[in-house]
């Protein structure tokens, strides 16, 4: 990238530990921190959730929780001292010299004020401008970002506005004053894959016109492999590994950032259940709609027709005995809708067709098919009922179905958590004493216990970290292999479907836009949406090439 | 429990708690005198040896009445209290668990009792049924009705939609399962805290309507009354007037640090990681 113009790091900071005061005593969050940034440079930060990088993120910023206590180390902003530096010091600087960019845009932009009064406040705050030169030098910084009609933006409120616009806009404000650093706190974790691509090109542009030094928080080795130049690991608060980022990807030295590389899923890796013998479907649907909103029955009387919002709309695809169906798409593309719907959640139109039955309306879902059809949510800390026990979980399917003598059950469900490599002992524990990655284990567990044909799993891989996520996707092929149950399998994550599925759907908008065989992925006959996904996700192969051009 | 002494509000409401509750329990066995005999040579007299808290207007012992009315006082509030949160909270569990038009039709009553100010509504009904402690009492639990069923029913509201109970409607389990295993004993919270918190309010509205004389009747120990009986003589004595007043004070205090201690302990996002 740029060359170094100056010899001084933008950001040093060096031995810097920070450890938090709780109830149950002090636990150390960061532990002997050094690390550094040139002008230029792009430094990622890489760590799984508890890593401490979003501990070190405030400590530069300066902005800790009044139990913090900052045992050594010193942080400096081009030389000076941000740890000796006062509160009215700090906010003078925050925003002109350091600025931030969160994780989600539509929580980092106050709902109540217009996009463009919020862009011109940084200006009034620390170019001291009038309200109408703040606003005109708003304009230009978010023109400069390259969206559409950005005097219309401007002038309107966060819900008005899309995550990537809103992105922009928080984007925009950061880089208003021209500061020496950024702190990028995981951009683009909450947008979609195709915006993200869109707000990690205008960030790419934006350090190239500036020369800023940016520190990139991300948990994403991909992403971190084609844009940062160096790359710090970080894991419970010690950075394990630092160095050039293609030095570190290509040949990492420790061995937890050798276990991060190998939980990246690379779709050549294969760790689907053989391809089933051709049978007839288990699961067809056909024609399914879902629509929300339409209009009530005096709104009807009084002829005020609305227009009805389609979550799904006309979808229709097929499920054969121990299969595993990917169903893709960005958020809001009806994927979840048509999980709901399968499991009996939600009214729908159309048709589900199971085996040799055929159910038109949600009542008409009995017991017999709640049993075979089964379903795992996407939030491990949400799907369990924190006031029973995990044994109380496991054996309810068992008790409720019937499945195998009273007297049986706690024999069984010990069972269960053997196939799902827990140990026995938890049967007896609650869920707030599990982590995320061994509570979806429980929750898969759930699914199994009740002997089911049809799992579908609605993004159960997406609120785990990278290695949990790997491990996660083992065990639900395995239990496949071992039970012959097909598995609807609902992600945005295409590279971990490349490895799972056998065949993928693609939905857009609530329509089923494209579906093939999991070998055909790179074929020019796909549709333009899905080749577009595809191209956005750049294989992990490139981690291993020479350095980011 | 450690939860709430850790917290400083939370520690002296149960301090208050604990004093109010123990005069409660041994209140009447410990009084130095029958709250009822007059003194007729010692009336309205400051603290002294004899009468540690005064006497009133007949040479009564202010203590003794005190700790006379100490249990109808906390009876009152936790009686109440009990009635009020009891109906609210199955009306509200009805709501939230039906939705839909039931839902709507139960809100909408609720909500034009709630638009009458608390205290008008309780005066109400008090004319209505008559005077005395067991009517005003049942006066104040029908005023607590449609604002318990309303959090009730938004905490019910709140479980619902949760994936654990999706979970189990995907299941196939029955709405009596669905109901009693997985949304109430999740939805319990909120209501708990609450019904705490509106303890302190019955004793004061008991206490208003004592002073009003439509609640307990003399020659009773209840201390909104003995407050009323007093204030004639308020400044002859202002003893006779601010040792009731004080104990309601101290009364409502601890409910409610109490309550809002419970809160705070019930409320995973305001404890510290």
């Amino acid at each position: 990238m740029t060359a170094p113009q100056d010899d001084r790091p933008v950001l040093q900071i060096s031995g810097y530990s920070l450890a938090y005061e709780t109830p149950e005593g002090t636990v150390a969050a960061l532990d002997d921190v050094t690390l550094d940034i040139r002008h230029g440079e792009t430094h990622a930060l890489v760590g799984e959730s508890g890593s401490g990088k979003s501990s070190l993120a405030w400590a530069i910023l300066r902005y800790l929780p009044a139990n913090a206590r900052e045992t050594t180390g010193e942080i400096l902003l081009s030389g000076e001292d941000l740890r000796a530096k006062t509160q009215a010091q700090m906010e003078a600087l925050r925003g002109r010299r350091i600025a931030m960019v969160f994780q989600d845009p539509s929580a980092a932009l106050n709902p109540a004020m217009r996009l463009g009064d919020q862009i011109a406040e940084v200006f009034m705050r620390h170019r001291g401008m009038s309200r109408d030169a703040a606003w005109a030098a708003g304009l230009a910084a978010l023109e400069h970002t390259g969206i559409l009609h950005p005097d219309r933006i401007m002038r309107r409120y966060p819900h008005e506005a899309s995550g990537g616009e809103k992105q922009r806009v928080v984007i925009a404000t950061a880089f208003a004053c021209n500061p020496e650093l950024i702190v990028f706190d995981e951009p683009t974790t909450a947008l979609d894959i195709l915006t993200a691509q869109q707000i990690l090109d205008l960030f790419l542009r934006l350090r190239a016109e500036t020369g800023v030094a940016a520190l990139y928080i991300s948990h994403d080795l991909e992403l971190v492999g084609r844009i940062a130049d160096r790359v710090s690991v970080i894991h419970n608060g010690r950075i394990i590994e630092a160095g050039p980022v293609h030095e570190v990807f290509s040949a990492p030295r420790a061995n937890y950032t050798r276990d991060l590389m190998a939980a990246v899923p690379r779709p050549e890796m294969r760790i689907a259940v053989p391809e089933p013998a051709p049978a007839p479907p288990l699961l067809r649907v056909s024609g399914i709609s879902v629509s929300y909103g339409g209009p009530g029955r005096i709104a009807r009387m009084l002829g005020r027709a609305g227009q009805p919002f389609y979550g799904a709309r006309d979808v229709g695809f097929d499920i054969r005995p121990g299969e595993l169906l990917g169903l893709v798409g960005a958020s809001g593309s009806g994927k979840s809708t048509m999980a709901q719907v399968i499991s009996g959640l939600r009214e729908f139109e159309g048709e589900v067709a199971f085996g040799d039955r055929r159910f038109h309306a949600r009542r008409a879902f009995d017991r017999d098919y709640r049993r075979a059809v089964q379903i795992v949510f996407q939030h491990p800390d949400a799907s369990l009922n924190p006031r029973q026990t995990i044994g109380g979980i496991l054996s309810r399917p068992l008790r409720l179905y019937g499945l195998v003598p009273r007297a049986e059950v706690p024999a069984r469900v010990r069972e269960l958590l053997e196939t799902v490599l827990l140990p026995p002992e938890f049967a007896s524990r609650y869920p707030h004493e599990l982590s995320g990655g061994q509570k979806q284990r429980v929750a898969i567990a759930r699914a199994f216990a009740a002997e089911p044909q049809l799992v579908i799993c609605d993004e159960i891989t997406a609120a785990l970290d990278v290695s949990v996520q790997a491990a996660v996707a083992r065990l639900l092929t395995g239990l496949q292999r071992r039970s012959g149950a097909a598995c609807l399998f609902i992600t945005h994550d295409l590279n971990l479907i490349r490895q799972l599925a056998h065949r993928i759907a693609v939905m857009q908008k609530g329509r089923l836009v494209d579906s093939f065989d999991v070998a055909e992925a790179e074929s020019p006959a796909r549709h333009p949406y899905t080749r577009a996904l595809l191209q956005a996700v750049p294989l992990p192969a490139e981690l291993q090439g020479a350095p980011a051009p | 429990m450690r939860e709430i002494l850790r917290n400083p509000a939370g520690l002296v409401g149960s301090f208050l708690l604990v004093i109010v509750l123990s005069a409660a329990v041994l209140g009447p066995f410990v009084a130095p005198y029958d709250p009822q005999q007059f003194h007729a040579a010692s009336r309205l007299q400051g603290p002294s040896a004899a009468f540690w808290l005064g006497t009133d207007q007949y040479g009564r012992d202010l203590l003794s009445r005190l700790l006379n009315g100490a249990p109808a006082t906390v009876l009152f509030g936790l009686g109440a209290t009990a009635l009020g949160v009891g109906a609210g909270s199955i009306i509200g569990v009805i709501a939230g668990v039906a939705g839909g038009r039931v839902d709507s039709i139960i809100m909408r009553v609720l909500d034009g009792l709630l638009a009458m100010p608390e205290l008008l509504f309780t005066l109400l009904i008090v004319t209505f049924l008559g005077g005395g402690t067991s009517q005003a009492m049942l006066a104040v639990a029908v005023t607590f009705t449609p604002g318990m069923a309303r959090i009730s029913r938004s905490a019910v509201l709140s479980v619902r939609t949760r994936d654990y109970v999706q979970a189990a409607i995907a299941r196939g389990e029955s709405r009596s399962w669905i109901v009693g295993r997985e949304v109430l004993p999740n939805a319990l919270g909120p209501i708990i805290v609450e019904a705490t918190i509106r303890v302190s309010f019955a004793i004061m509205i008991g206490a208003t309507l004592g002073f009003l004389g439509l609640g307990a009747q003399p020659p009773s120990t209840e201390w909104g009354l003995m407050v009323a009986e007093a204030r004639q003589f308020m400044f002859r004595n202002p003893w006779c007037v601010a040792v009731p007043g004080v104990a309601i004070a101290i009364t409502a205090m601890g409910f409610n640090l109490f309550g809002d201690a419970l809160r705070d302990a019930f409320d995973p996002r305001r404890r510290r990681i």
